[in-house]
């Protein structure tokens, strides 16, 4: 499809499109333009049709429900038949939608020649693959490589290995630059098996993570979100009511750290030593449990060189924290320890943490029938590269993976690849490796495509295409399946294109079923969007032998850099996707950018101001980025996003910031640096101003003593608003009044949220010239504040989603002068859009500030704005706009209610943001009905002692009801 | 008369006709020069409003936090320059003041010229401008009327009524003048002239519906004297915001319109007095008395930060009083001290009659007070809303060029029209100088004004 494709062509073609997405079939899309007259049944112009499917934006493989809308899909929500998303997912998943329609998706096959890129069509360019594949293969074996992401799924693996094979090729190359292996070297140190556990963090009372970002990026943060909400939500424990304590050592504190009671500063790479003390401290006092069957004695010489003391010298934290953290660990009815980072000591000693405590098999367990090792060991990377160097590959496929941004520099990727004499590159965006390509192939996004995922033991996942692709690409399934049959070898490729190959596999997931009735398991496993089966648990044994010796500490510079993945762009792959790119990092608050965190006694010591840009220099090279100080990272220590920093990848990641991998040694996340000031400034975007809330009642939190003794904390001692005066009749809500309540206990800061409003209600994106201007668009923000000095007692972080809190008394309405804002019968605070002059009286009068004021005729470069939600009005330039509290879903509801006569049910309204949340920390429902859920959620365990109403005193009164934040009362230090 | 056998000493009514027939005569280039100046100032605002209004109000400075800025400083800042004309022409009417006979046309055109200028920049601020007139009541098929409990409809009534009145006192006020214009006039002027007069022949019978008329009109603007600038101050009094939210706003605001309104007549009469040489028309007994106006009215000014600052301090209320810290020394703490140093100390010097009767120094000091009541309007607007209920939501707020040249436009467009009218219309009143010529006399007669003949 060419660029002049319009919206009427696009129409006809849905037509069509939505039948064969529902009938799925992988042939070569119909291409047939059918006018409307004829409709298709399965298409009902303003009816959705939903398609059950998996994400595939990270490899924790959460299902996914497509919405679809006269062709074309909408939104993606959370598919409630998945044990991992459980019906949600994140702001990364929501984002995908902005892959498949991203603007700067390659559009057709490509061919470079001499510095330009010339359009070929699909039979040259796979004429042109084919026959070098065959010249190849003809002189030798091991003359192809195909380079691609861990994560692809089973059939896609078994499709690109049968194609090498047909090609005399063992070459393939999974890589991810954020790796577990770490992790997996450690669970092989430990209990012999490669295979990583799986968690369970609600059930402990304890939970240190030794720099595992677990509500972000840190394997399935959806899943272990939701966990930890259920760790942190107040619940009876030995008699008291008590909250999970947690502990989070990282050189950052990052939003997972500000979820906890303590963030342990330590200096990257300290993390093991630290891990490795806390060990050695339960081990010394004794606190092993007695099911773990743990041969005490062989362990202690695996801690031995890690006694607090100088473990505290080292790493300047101090002995008494390490001891109090191993003493809460060591006596809790159930303890979590986990590991993230490069080191697999860490990862170690959490595991050995987790066995000597006897979590094993309650907390943290093996599952058997765990999926394969998906990544490449690093020597075969290594070994794959200097090959390519030596002129021993002839052909490199290279699928979505970017290896010449996220490769470290000692590998020197970029001069491998140039030696290849043909390299193919297959993907979306084309990135900084696509620059180096002779041939670019685009591909189906997978949401156009099928695919499986395997994320762990029992779950299978299964993604259907759910809309006609939008350019013209091709499945990589289909590509490599053609291409196999090409080589000539016989049965190359069994299968007759990728959904054969698809549903080939998957019968063999349930024998039984698929020989009782193979078209219903298929039919089932679609609508259900994959097949879960019971697991059962692994045996595995610390293996005590192998822990022998004490690993070695690193050696910690002077001044360390700490690379970490940017919660929404990763490792940079999220970086071509606007809503991602201007969600602010929920700490910083920033957003398009990168910056170097650096604390204000480090960078006085260095000389640098706020938003200095800096010159970061390692062994490996050196990067220039702007200074953020900030007391939330460790001293000594230069913090920076992973994810930045691009070259390439289309025109919202091309040219911002900087990428951390060009000074990181393979397999390592820290790196001795210097830095120097240059004198320069970069302001970083960001669209909040105050760090600290000023005593104001915006985020509200109590210690959980509090709450369990039943007083208000002190900080927050307003009086009762009286009954007010009323000047005019006050509104009746004769049938609903809908209304929120606001875990922000449960919120864990994963802007899930805000990605599902962007999705759902067609806010527009601004870019960071705007977000510096204070036109950020987002109905729906993280209000985050910073503790302020003066309280004894504080969290370590304010965070709650501020949205419009739908005033009984709203402040917006009454000076609106044309009625554009005005209240609805059920309670809501109504906007006009076409009533709307745009005076911006009723921002001025909203004391929370989460109306937004269409500054500029919003933009979606197409195809972008083939995502737009019909049911939600596209406003132009000139007026306010807000949260509607999903007036289109409320509407939807009731609209089916009245059709089926009877009143709309509790729980069956779900605005994008509730529905999305992966800890329901948002829940929804009517004021008017006591019993309904989210009525019984202000009341229930206490929870009437920890609600509050933002601002109280202006007697606004909200149908926004926030249950106070909780935390545990550190000891003084 | 007795007074026919003595020499008659000071202006007779033919120097006031003469004085005032010789403005009127075909102005010089350097007088195009400087209307030509104005008038590609006003293109160039012209210009950038277009754009504004083509491209979205992006274009302008302002941001989430203080969503009203400049434009609405200028709306009161104007509105506030126009309450003066009808002080002068309407209340000082009504209690036969002497001394404004020679000042209140230039008052009442500087009104109705503010009024204009003021009443753009509403509809230069809201996002779709062509939309505006929804503020008002018309009938429509969809019974969609305004909400009136909104202090922007007040405020749409309020202008429009104050452009009406004022508009029909002007022109009200002009035909006597007019019509003895027409009596000597050419060409096009003569038409105009004659138009304008609307076929004034100086009966009595004219002369006593004249001044009925006028005497109703007067009566009729006195009350919008304090109403207009009350409502406008409503616009910012009604709404919650810590700095708007005070119930002292209305008499504040009045008193500072006066102040600033004041301010600017002696700004543009000083000037016109000289270049125009009418010091005989225009005397110091009269800059004398606008200048203890000023002095009068920033004294209430400066009474009323007081009040407004205590109330706050007395108050207690913290968000309130984190509001006024941060506008006294936040990032646009400047502002503060600013509009104390022109609105509370640069006028203090009109204590002395010496300092009032000299009109450079005067001059300046005027000029002071309207730079100084502009940046209290700012302070009160936009520093008030940079400091709002949710301080992840505080901004500070950066006029873009687009704001600048708009608000220098509306600076040329009132110039511009005044210098217009000041050379076309009589912009002395002939006959009520003529009225009053004994207190003229006295005026120029007076040993207390050395210096003059």
């Amino acid at each position: 499809m060419s660029e002049g494709f319009s919206r009427r062509s696009f129409l006809k073609l849905a037509a069509t499109a939505g039948a064969a997405a529902a009938v799925p079939g992988c042939q070569p899309a119909a291409r047939k333009l059918i006018p409307y007259v004829v409709p298709d049944e399965n298409v009902i112009p303003g009816v959705p049709q939903f398609y059950a499917t998996t994400c595939t934006e990270c490899g924790a493989g959460c299902g996914v429900v497509a919405r679809i809308r006269e062709g074309r899909v909408i939104k993606l929500e959370g598919n409630p038949a998945d044990p991992i998303g459980k019906g949600t997912i994140c702001a990364r998943g929501h984002a995908a939608l902005q892959g498949v329609y991203n603007p700067d998706r390659l559009r057709n096959p490509m061919r470079r020649q001499g510095s330009s890129l010339k359009t070929v069509s699909w039979d040259e360019a796979e004429k042109l693959l084919n026959d070098a594949l065959k010249a190849a293969a003809a002189k030798g074996k091991n003359r192809i490589a195909y380079l691609g992401p861990a994560h692809q799924g089973p059939t896609l693996r078994a499709i690109t290995e049968a194609w090498l094979a047909a090609y005399q090729s063992y070459r393939g190359i999974f890589y991810e630059a954020i790796s577990e292996t770490p992790a997996r070297d450690a669970a092989e140190m430990c209990f012999g098996q490669r295979d990583l556990p799986v968690y369970h963090l609600n059930k402990a009372e304890v939970l240190i993570s030794f720099g595992a970002d677990f509500n972000e990026t840190w394997r399935s943060p959806v899943e272990l979100g939701r966990q930890f909400a259920e760790f942190r939500a107040p619940q009876a424990r030995r008699g008291k009511l008590a909250i999970g304590y947690a502990y989070y050592v990282s050189p950052r504190m990052n939003i997972t750290a500000g979820r906890c009671d303590e963030w342990i500063a330590a200096p990257a790479g300290a993390e093991a030593a630290i891990a490795l003390s806390v060990l050695n401290v339960i081990l010394s006092q004794g606190w092993v449990s007695p099911n773990a069957q743990i041969d005490v004695a062989g362990l202690k010489s695996f801690v031995a060189s890690y006694d607090p003391a100088t473990v505290s010298q080292q790493t300047g934290v101090p002995a008494k924290t390490i001891e109090a953290m191993g003493e809460r660990f060591g006596k809790a009815d159930g303890a979590v320890a986990l590991a993230g980072g490069d080191d697999p000591a860490t990862h170690a000693a959490a595991y050995v943490l987790n066995v000597v405590t006897g979590n094993l098999g309650r907390t943290m367990e093996f599952l058997e029938g765990m999926p394969p090792e998906p990544e490449t060991r690093t020597n075969d990377v290594v070994a794959a590269l200097d090959s390519m160097r030596n002129g021993e590959v002839d052909v490199l496929f290279i699928n979505e993976t970017n290896p010449v941004f996220s490769m470290p520099p000692a590998w020197r990727a970029a001069e491998a690849i140039q030696k290849v004499p043909l390299v193919v590159w297959a993907g979306g965006v084309p990135g900084e490796t696509a620059e180096y390509a002779h041939l670019l192939l685009p591909l189906h996004h997978p949401l156009e495509d099928w695919r499986d995922t395997f994320p762990r033991a029992g779950v299978h996942g299964l993604g259907q295409p759910v809309m006609q692709p939008v350019f013209w690409s091709k499945p990589l399934g289909d590509l490599l399946i053609a291409s196999a049959r090409e080589s000539g070898v016989k049965n190359a490729a069994p299968w007759e294109n990728s959904q054969d190959a698809l549903r080939t596999g998957w019968m063999k997931l349930n024998p039984k079923a698929a020989a009782a009735d193979a078209e219903g398991f298929w039919i089932q496993s679609l609508r259900e969007g994959g097949y879960v089966e019971p697991t059962q648990q692994a045996q595995v044994k610390l293996n005590v032998a192998a822990l022998k010796t004490s690993p070695a500490s690193r050696e910690l510079p002077k001044l360390v850099l700490a690379a970490y993945p940017h919660p929404f762009l990763y490792d940079g792959r999220g970086a071509d996707k606007p809503w991602l790119q201007e969600i602010p990092e929920p700490v910083t608050q920033i957003v398009w950018d990168s910056w170097a965190e650096i604390h204000p006694e480090t960078a006085k010591q260095y000389g640098i101001s706020k938003d200095e840009v800096v010159e970061i220099r390692s062994s490996e090279g050196v990067i220039k980025t702007a200074a953020h100080i900030s007391e939330r990272v460790c001293k000594g220590v230069v913090s920076v996003p992973i994810g930045q920093g691009h070259t390439s990848l289309g025109r919202y990641a091309k040219g911002v910031g900087a990428n951390p991998f060009v000074l990181l040694k393979p397999g390592q996340f820290s790196a001795a640096v210097t830095i120097s000031p240059t004198h320069t400034t970069h302001e970083l975007a960001t669209a909040l101003f105050k760090e600290h809330e000023l005593g104001r009642s915006i985020v509200e939190a109590q210690t959980i003593t509090e709450l369990a003794n039943g007083v208000k904390p002190k900080e927050w001692q307003t009086d009762e608003v009286p009954k007010p005066y009323e000047m005019y009749p006050t509104w009746q809500y004769p049938v609903h009044q809908w209304g929120m309540t606001i875990d922000a206990n449960a919120c864990t800061g994963c802007s899930a949220c805000v990605a599902a409003c962007y999705a759902e209600n067609n806010v527009p994106f601004v870019g960071r010239e705007n977000v510096i201007n204070g036109r950020i668009m987002s109905w729906i923000r993280l209000e985050r504040y910073y503790p302020e000095q003066k309280y004894e007692h504080q969290p370590l972080l304010f965070l709650a989603p501020m949205l419009c809190q739908q005033c009984h008394h709203a402040p917006c309405e009454p000076v609106c002068p044309v009625f554009a804002a005005y209240h609805t019968q059920e309670g809501l605070n109504g906007q006009v859009y076409n009533r709307c002059v745009g005076t911006r009286y009723c921002e001025n009068n909203c004391p929370y500030k989460v109306r937004r004021f269409n500054w500029w005729k919003p933009e979606w470069p197409e195809p972008l704005n083939y995502q737009l939600n019909p049911d939600v009005t596209v406003r132009g330039a000139g007026v306010m706009e807000k949260c509607t509290f999903c007036v289109q879903r409320i509407r939807h509801a009731e609209i089916n209610a009245m059709i089926e006569k009877r009143p709309v049910r509790d729980g069956e309204i779900v605005p994008a943001c509730v529905q999305t949340c992966p800890t329901h920390a948002l829940s929804f429902g009517d004021m008017n009905d006591k019993n309904s859920e989210m009525m019984k959620r202000r009341v229930a365990t206490n929870n009437d002692k920890r609600t509050y109403r933002s601002l109280n005193e202006l007697n606004t009164q909200p149908a926004i009801t926030y249950l106070r934040e909780l935390y545990n009362e550190r000891e003084k230090a | 008369m007795a007074a026919a056998a003595e020499p008659v000493s000071g202006p007779t009514y033919a120097d006031i006709d003469r004085g005032v027939r010789k403005i009127m005569e075909a102005p010089g280039f350097v007088y195009w020069v400087w209307v030509g100046f104005c008038f590609t100032l006003v293109a160039i605002a012209a210009a950038l409003w277009t754009r504004q209004i083509y491209v979205g109000l992006g274009v302008t400075g302002l941001r989430q936090g203080p969503m009203w800025a400049m434009y609405i400083t200028n709306f009161v800042f104007w509105v506030g320059i126009a309450h003066s004309g009808t002080l002068i022409s309407a209340i000082l009417y009504l209690f036969r003041t002497r001394w404004r006979t020679a000042v209140y046309r230039v008052a009442e055109t500087m009104t109705l010229f503010a009024v204009l200028t003021a009443g753009l920049f509403p509809i230069i601020h809201v996002g779709r401008p062509w939309y505006a007139y929804w503020l008002l009541p018309y009938p429509n098929e969809r019974s969609l009327q305004p909400d009136f409990r909104s202090p922007l409809v007040w405020d749409a009534f309020a202008v429009s009524t104050y452009l009406t009145i004022s508009a029909l006192f002007l022109v009200m006020g002009l035909i006597p003048d007019v019509a003895n214009a027409r009596d000597v006039a050419k060409g096009w002027r003569k038409t105009l002239y004659t138009i304008l007069s609307l076929g004034w022949r100086g009966t009595d019978t004219q002369w006593q519906h004249w001044s009925m008329a006028y005497l109703l009109l007067a009566g009729l603007a006195t009350p919008l004297v304090l109403s207009v600038h009350s409502v406008v101050s409503w616009d910012f009094a009604m709404a919650q915001l810590p700095g708007w939210h005070s119930t002292i706003f209305a008499p504040y605001f009045v008193a500072g319109a006066i102040f600033s309104g004041v301010a600017m007549v002696l700004t543009l009469l000083i000037p016109m007095r000289k270049i125009m040489h009418l010091e005989d028309l225009v005397t110091e007994w009269h800059i004398d008395n606008l200048a203890k106006v000023v002095l009068l009215t920033s004294l209430i000014v400066s009474y009323s930060y007081g009040v407004e600052s205590f109330i706050v301090w007395y108050g207690k209320d913290p968000i309130e009083m984190m509001t006024f810290h941060e506008r006294y020394f936040g990032p646009h703490g400047w502002v503060f001290w600013v509009c104390i140093f022109c609105n509370c100390i640069a006028p203090l010097p009109l204590f002395s009659p010496r300092v009032r009767r000299n009109t450079v120094v005067l001059f300046i000091i005027t000029i002071f007070v309207n730079i100084g009541m502009w940046f209290e309007r700012f302070m009160i607007i936009a520093v008030s809303q940079e400091n709002n209920f949710n301080p992840s939501q505080w901004a500070i707020y950066h006029p873009s060029i687009t704001e600048i040249m708009i608000t220098v436009g509306s600076f040329a467009w009132f110039l511009g029209l005044f210098s217009l009218f000041a050379r076309f219309m009589p912009i002395i009143s002939m006959t009520e100088l003529k009225e009053g010529i004994h207190w003229l006399r006295e005026a120029v007669r007076d040993d207390y004004y050395p210096g003059l003949k």
